[in-house]
C-alpha cells in the first residue's frame, strides 16, 4: 500500500522517519520546495528498510490517485482541499493541523468520508492528537465526564511557532454547559503544572482546537477548555508581525489534561501528560494513525484521536517508540 | 538640573505606569503538596 506524505518540515520529517519503520511498501514525499525535498528523501532514503520504495514529488494531485493514505503535514491552510481530494479519490487522511478553523472545516468533511468509507483522522499531532489520546485514556477511569482542561506548552518546527504566535490573539471557543462561548486570546491565565522537569507554566486561552474534537465524544460534558503556554513577551507581541524569526525547533513541549467527573458517587480528578519534542511525538503519532488507518482500524468518517476505540493500543505503540506518558498521583484539592 | 529632574522623574513614573498597565493579573495556582508524577506503565495500557 502508498502512504503519501506532503509537507517536510519538522514535523514532516519525522513522519517520514517513523513511516520508514513500518511495513508501508511504497512512501511518496511532497514537498513544493525542491531543495527541502532532495534533502529529506537523500535522509530518509538512507535508514528505509530494503521492501521500501521511497520516492520524491513536488506535484500532490498525481500521488493521491490509489494511495492508501494521505497524511497531511503542510502549513495550516492548505489541509481541506487536499483532504476532499484525497476523499473523493478513495484514500484514507491523516492531518496534522493545529488551526482551529481548518480543523473545523475538516470537520465538516464527516458527510464526505463517511459516504467515501474512508477515515479522515483530524488533529492527529502533538496537541491535538496526542492528547486526544490522554484525554480518551484519562476518560476511561471516571463514569463520568464532567470537565476536560486541556494545556500544552511548546511548538514544534518554525511553522508550529507561528501558528503559536497567531493562537495567541485569536479567540478560542470553550464548551461550556452545552453551549459554545468565544473567548479572547491571551486571556484567563491559569498556571499548569506539567510533567517534570518541564514543571509549571502560565497558560492561556486562544484560538485552539481541542475542545472542536473533543466535544463530539465527550457531549455530556459541562466544561471543555484549552490553553497554551505563554510568556508575557508572547502575549505583548503576539498583536504584532513576529519580531525574529522562529526557532527550527521550538521543543521540547509538554501537554497536561486534567478530567473531572464521577466514579460512582464520588468525585475524581484524573491527570495524564506527557513531556517530549512536539515535532517527534507529532510525527510518532501521526505515523501511527496513518497505519492505523492503512490497517482498517481507524473509525470511518471525520473525528480526532478521542474517538478511536483503539486509543489505548496507540498510547502503547507510542511508548514502544519512545512517547512516554506520565499520571499525576497525589492530593489534587491543592490544584485549582 | 531641575529640568532634568523632573523628566527622569516623569519618564520612571511613565515607565512604571506602563508596566502596571501590562502587568496582567491572575490568580495562579498552589504547587502540588503530595504526591508526583510517575510514568504509565505498559500494565497501566493493557
Amino acid at each position: 500500500m502508498r502512504v503519501v506524505l506532503t509537507g517536510l518540515g519538522s514535523t514532516g520529517s519525522h513522519i517520514a522517519r517513523q513511516l520508514t519503520q513500518s511495513p508501508v511498501r511504497e512512501l511518496v514525499l511532497c514537498d513544493p520546495e525542491p531543495r527541502r525535498l532532495d534533502q529529506i528523501l537523500g535522509a530518509v532514503r538512507a535508514v528505509a528498510p530494503a521492501h521500501q520504495t521511497v520516492t520524491g514529488v513536488k506535484d500532490l494531485t498525481p500521488a493521491i490517485l490509489g494511495a492508501g493514505v494521505l497524511v497531511l503535514a503542510g502549513p495550516a491552510g492548505t489541509h481541506r482541499e487536499a483532504a476532499a481530494g484525497a476523499l473523493h479519490a478513495g484514500s484514507h487522511v491523516v492531518s496534522i493541523s493545529d488551526d482551529a478553523n481548518e480543523v473545523a472545516e475538516l470537520l465538516a468533511l464527516g458527510s464526505l468520508a463517511r459516504s467515501a468509507d474512508r477515515a479522515l483522522v483530524v488533529g492527529a499531532g502533538f496537541c491535538p492528537g496526542l492528547s486526544c489520546l490522554l484525554v480518551s485514556h484519562a476518560a476511561t477511569r471516571l463514569d463520568r465526564v464532567d470537565v476536560i482542561n486541556v494545556y500544552r506548552a511548546g511548538t514544534g518546527g518554525p511553522a508550529c511557532a507561528r501558528e503559536h504566535h497567531r493562537t495567541l490573539k485569536h479567540p478560542g471557543q470553550e464548551w461550556l454547559e452545552g453551549t459554545w462561548i468565544l473567548r479572547r486570546g491571551g486571556s484567563g491565565r491559569d498556571l499548569a503544572w506539567f510533567p517534570e522537569p518541564f514543571g509549571a507554566r502560565d497558560c492561556y486561552r486562544g484560538a485552539l482546537p481541542s475542545p472542536l474534537l473533543l466535544q463530539p465524544q465527550f457531549p455530556d460534558a459541562h466544561r471543555i477548555t484549552a490553553r497554551m503556554a505563554a510568556t508575557r513577551r508572547d502575549r505583548f507581541t503576539s498583536r504584532l508581525p513576529m519580531l525574529r524569526p522562529p526557532h527550527t525547533d521550538g521543543g521540547p513541549g509538554a501537554i497536561r489534561v486534567e478530567l473531572r467527573g464521577r466514579v460512582g458517587q464520588a468525585v475524581e480528578t484524573v491527570i495524564l501528560g506527557v513531556m517530549d519534542h512536539p515535532s517527534v511525538a507529532a510525527g510518532t503519532v501521526a505515523a501511527l494513525a496513518a497505519l492505523a488507518a492503512l490497517e482498517g482500524r481507524a473509525p470511518v468518517g471525520a473525528a480526532g484521536l478521542a474517538g478511536w476505540p483503539t486509543a489505548r493500543r496507540l498510547l502503547a505503540d507510542l511508548r514502544q517508540r519512545g512517547v512516554r506518558v506520565a499520571a499525576f498521583g497525589g492530593r489534587l484539592t491543592d490544584l485549582g | 538640573m531641575l529640568q532634568l529632574a523632573r523628566r527622569v522623574m516623569f519618564a520612571l513614573s511613565l515607565a512604571g505606569l506602563i508596566a502596571a498597565l501590562f502587568r496582567l493579573r491572575g490568580t495562579g495556582g498552589v504547587p502540588p503538596q503530595s504526591g508526583g508524577w510517575r510514568e504509565v506503565t505498559d500494565i497501566d495500557l493493557t
